[in-house]
């Protein structure tokens, strides 16, 4: 693990850094038993701090004040979105008027629709540059919503993901890397987030997803797996976490 | 060209139900008691391309071609909306409901999922007509993310009595979100399927149902929609899938079909699309993902 990873810090600063200008800025929020991550990242690029989605209203002001922190009082110059859901992009008419009609990159689907009329919109295959840094736009194997999209940050090596690879949490684990939770509960948090979160995966044939996501992380091999709804994954912990997924998809597959 | 009801001049294949512009929009009586409220969106040229290369003969070149939003008024002794359209189109929305609503009240604003297409509006609709009810699907687990956590949940074996009309709220079979459900109408025996059975229309066909367009809604045109909009059909077993749509077709046997994303379909013509759908999905688990909307 690269200097500079949640192990070292995840208790002492607002945002923790993941290292090549990307920091998880994470939030969660309560579920019956479990808490949900919906969080976001801060990326450090030439012209300014891009924000990956905006995360929920719940913790605008939370996210606002930490934003504000992490950035020196600068704010964001552009965010990123996977997807419109509203805990994703919810934040983003308050962070305009906080920080400025700074640029909004929607996913692929047709930003009038989904209420943003001001967005640019990508194209799953092409490479954007976004204040400088270069993001591969990926079509995404594990989403809910057809217009989502996923992003590989080149300089970082950090794949952005939702709604897929996300691990319900207990509380208290909030602020640590998937590979620190406890093992005991660990998987079953990665099978009932994709169990409640992915309704299709009923349908699924387990081998055809985790194909194409093999085939993904061969192509973008990532040195970190940032979710929007789970911890972040470091490279080492790749492996444990697609055999965890695996195992997940076999058995929301065979109860249905 | 945007222009609602730029496209509606045709004359249909068979005797039109009585269509009215609003003051900004598009509705129509779909239906005994069911009102259809339609947001066109813009031409989609990437599919009408699409559409073209296919070699489909349903589409004819140059006209503008629509993947459509659609909600339904329904009004019995009471009232209830079905979605709320997109962002884009709270101008159609709202002028569309007053219209038909006159003096009284909206007793129910009932979302089929959180995703911005369908509720796009529903806070203008709420503050429009503060003493109606929110109604959400009691499916998923997060409903206070998307500040439903107050709505009241219905799923199956729930009913709303509207005085006339009954509605009850069957699982949503082929869904996106979590927190989802869909919708039938018991005394017209309508079926609302939300994502499931949408597929593109074009210049002439606004507002028309399935049996008043001159073009057929056949396995390909399903596909444009279905390959982009049920983008995880290419990860299932379709075997899984078909089960699923042979089950709905017994299930709701003779009933019409109102989708968010496509033209109503009469009962009586219904019964042939479950099955085009099921080699829809077939197709789509072989070929793969045929684009984005």
């Amino acid at each position: 693990m690269r200097a500079g990873a949640p192990r070292d810090r995840a208790r002492t600063v607002s945002v923790i850094d993941l290292g090549g200008g990307v920091s998880w800025v994470h939030e969660c929020f309560p579920e019956t038993d479990a808490h949900i991550h919906v969080s976001v990242y801060l990326v450090e690029a030439p012209e300014g701090a891009i924000l990956m989605d905006s995360g929920s209203f719940h913790h605008r002001q939370r996210l606002a004040d930490r934003i504000r922190d992490a950035t020196a009082g600068r704010g964001i110059g552009a965010i990123v979105l996977s997807h419109s859901d509203y805990p994703h992009s919810g934040n983003i008419p308050a962070f305009r008027r906080d920080w400025g009609d700074f640029e909004i990159i929607a996913s692929c689907g047709d930003p009038d629709l989904q209420g943003l009329p001001y967005a640019r919109r990508t194209k799953i295959g092409d490479v954007t540059e976004v204040l400088g840094r270069r993001f591969v736009v990926l079509d995404p194997p594990l989403a809910d919503r057809n217009h989502t999209t996923w992003v590989y940050d080149e300089a970082s090596r950090t794949l952005f993901v939702a709604d897929g690879f996300g691990t319900l949490h207990a509380p208290g684990a909030c602020d640590i890397d998937w590979g620190r939770i406890p093992e005991d509960g660990r998987a079953e948090g990665v099978h009932e987030f994709h169990a409640q979160t992915l309704p299709w995966l009923r349908y699924a044939d387990p081998d055809r997803v985790m194909g194409a996501l093999h085939a993904m992380l061969e192509k973008h091999p990532p040195a970190w797996i940032a979710p929007i709804h789970g911890p972040p994954i470091a490279e080492a912990d790749v492996p444990r976490y697609m055999a965890d997924l695996s195992d997940a998809l076999t058995r929301i597959a065979e109860r249905n | 060209m945007n222009e609602p009801g730029s496209d509606t001049e045709t004359t249909p294949a068979a005797a039109p139900m009585p269509a009215a512009r609003t003051g900004a929009g598009w509705r129509r009586d779909v239906w005994p008691g069911i009102h259809w409220i339609q947001e066109l969106g813009g031409h989609r040229a990437g599919i009408a391309r699409a559409v073209l290369e296919s070699g489909a003969d349903w589409y004819r070149p140059g006209n503008e071609l629509y993947v459509p939003q659609n909600a339904y008024l329904l009004t019995g002794e009471r009232t209830l909306l079905w979605d709320t359209l997109s962002p884009a189109s709270g101008h159609i929305l709202l002028p569309a409901l007053e219209e038909l609503l006159g003096e009284r009240p909206l007793d129910y604003l009932a979302l089929s999922h959180p995703d911005v297409p369908h509720a796009g509006n529903t806070m203008q609709v709420l503050r429009r007509y503060p003493q109606c009810q929110l109604v959400a699907p009691a499916a998923g687990e997060t409903h206070a993310l998307y500040h439903l956590d107050d709505a009241m949940k219905v799923g199956p074996g729930d009913e709303i009595d509207l005085g006339g009309l009954r509605v009850r709220f069957p699982e949503a079979t082929f869904l996106d979100a979590a927190i989802h459900t869909w919708m039938s109408e018991e005394a017209t025996r309508t079926l609302f399927t939300v994502d499931w059975m949408g597929f593109p229309h074009q210049s002439g066909e606004s507002l028309r149902r399935t049996d008043e367009i001159d073009t057929v809604v056949d396995v390909g045109r399903l596909e444009e929609f279905h390959s982009r909009v049920m983008f995880w059909f290419q990860y299932v077993h379709p075997h899984k899938v078909t089960a699923a749509t042979d089950a709905l077709a017994v299930q709701f046997a003779g009933y019409g079909l109102a989708p968010a994303h496509g033209l109503p379909i009469p009962g009586e013509d219904a019964a042939p699309y479950y099955e085009r759908m099921n080699e829809v999905v077939r197709r789509v688990a072989a070929g793969g993902r045929g684009g984005v909307l």
